[in-house]
């Protein structure tokens, strides 16, 4: 199975903002769920006013918190696509 | 030409019972000259070190805006307090410039003569009698080689072990013959000096007779460092700049996220990210193949200046730690400072010297320049 590959960014701005707590998130998740996820840091994601910022599957989410971060894993691992998408 | 580098090293011993050295030392550098300034004040203790840091600190201060030796030693024997009980105001001057081209001038008034150390052979720095201000002096002047070492020491080292376990002292011999077993291309010129200090404590029994300080300097190619912070103003000049940054010589390091990108974009090659947090505060490094360093920008050059300033140790992984140790390896660091401002860093709610990254940046070149080393800011 292809890994879900979630960039968190640690620039400043998002350092500032909580990217860590959002990082520490990720580790203190379900382990079980850990090997479906690939993990990265990015530099920058280019809304740093909106941040912290993290882009998963190539989709960026902004103001992210921890418990937003892993509903949306979650969701993308689940393949609940439509709740974040609400019609 | 080979610019080259003076790298000074400094070692002290103070008298048995006294808290301050009597020896004082000023190391002064000029965009193109190393100047040092070694004075031996009379007697011991605070009113020694009084005489030899006003000796130092004139002399120093003096040559470092051009004035003539003639004028400086006037100054400096006009200047100085009187000895109550001798009616003498007096301390010793010995002073060494090397340029950048390897020019070395040595001024020696009253104080033992000068090491010079190619290869395995040690003589003494070639010198001139001359009357200077009433004062007789002995200068001379040598064009030096890479790994080339002078070794100036005040008396004290002379007389190490002098009537206790050695008759007359170690003599200028005898330190001679020390200096010619080091190898040249391999210590540095801190380890040579402490290893001088060692033997003169050894000789002494560990109860100096007197302050001893040895000053080496080795004559070295310099080690460069350029560091890249901030994307320029004009985002047209991106390709221009990280391209002027990959020509410098020596070590590079990039200190910003979007820095990084920048040059990740232009050169082509993937900048990943370490996620190990060594230090809370202090953004993770990253990774680019052909730069040594790759780090966060505002918080981490603000930690590094942090981590400079300190007096305590500090051997952290951090990025911060990592960015001070190699600025402190380097001699000559060229800082490329980005003149953007990120919008997103006037928020309100951030420490207030994120916002404001020329503060740092110049509070950086204060703390270097006090290190030693040759610093320039470019802002691009």
């Amino acid at each position: 199975m292809k890994s879900l590959l979630v960039e968190v960014c640690i620039g400043t701005s998002c350092h500032l903002l909580g990217a860590q707590d959002l990082l520490q998130a990720i580790e203190e998740f379900v382990p079980e769920n850990q090997a479906k996820l690939d993990i990265r840091g990015v530099t920058c994601l280019k809304t740093c006013g909106r941040g912290p910022n993290v882009r998963i599957d190539g989709q960026v989410f902004t103001n992210v918190t921890p418990d937003y971060l892993i509903a949306v894993i979650q969701s993308y691992l689940l393949q609940e696509e439509e709740l974040l998408c609400p019609k | 030409m080979v610019l080259l580098h003076a790298e000074v090293g400094l070692s002290q011993l103070s008298k048995t019972g006294e808290e301050l050295c009597g020896d004082n030392v000023e190391v002064v550098r000029t965009p193109t000259d190393t100047i040092i300034v070694i004075s031996d004040g009379l007697g011991s203790g605070v009113k020694a070190n009084i005489l030899a840091t006003l000796t130092t600190k004139i002399a120093a201060s003096m040559l470092k805006r051009g004035i003539p030796l003639e004028d400086v030693v006037d100054t400096i024997t006009a200047t100085l307090p009187v000895c109550k009980q001798r009616k003498i105001a007096y301390s010793t001057l010995h002073i060494i410039k090397i340029t950048s081209d390897g020019l070395a001038t040595v001024v020696e008034f009253d104080c033992p003569s000068t090491f010079l150390k190619r290869s395995n052979h040690v003589i003494v720095f070639p010198t001139m009698e001359k009357v200077v201000g009433g004062k007789v002096i002995r200068e001379g002047q040598l064009v030096l080689q890479e790994d080339d070492i002078i070794v100036a020491v005040s008396d004290g080292v002379i007389h190490a072990g002098i009537g206790g376990l050695l008759k007359l002292g170690w003599g200028w011999q005898g330190i001679a013959q020390q200096l010619a077993g080091e190898t040249a291309k391999i210590i540095d010129a801190e380890s040579l000096s402490k290893q001088v200090i060692r033997c003169c404590q050894g000789y002494y029994l560990d109860k100096a007779g007197d302050d001893s300080t040895v000053v080496s300097v080795k004559i070295r190619r310099p080690l460069h460092l350029t560091i890249l912070t901030g994307p320029p103003a004009d985002r047209s000049y991106d390709q221009k700049v990280v391209r002027r940054f990959l020509h410098q010589p020596g070590k590079k390091a990039i200190a910003g996220g979007t820095t990084a990108n920048i040059v990740s974009r232009v050169t082509n090659r993937p900048l990943t990210v370490n996620l190990d947090y060594h230090d809370p505060d202090i953004p993770p490094t990253g990774r680019i193949e052909g730069i040594d360093l790759v780090t966060e920008g505002v918080l981490t050059l603000n930690a590094a200046v942090d981590r400079l300033r300190s007096a305590t140790m500090w051997n952290q992984q951090d990025g911060a730690s990592q960015l001070a140790r190699m600025m402190l390896e380097a001699d000559q660091i060229n800082i490329i400072a980005g003149s953007a401002v990120n919008p997103a860093h006037q928020n309100p709610n951030f420490p207030v010297q994120i916002n404001i990254k020329s503060q740092v940046l110049n509070q950086l070149l204060t703390v270097l320049k006090g290190k030693g080393k040759q610093v320039s800011i470019e802002w691009v």
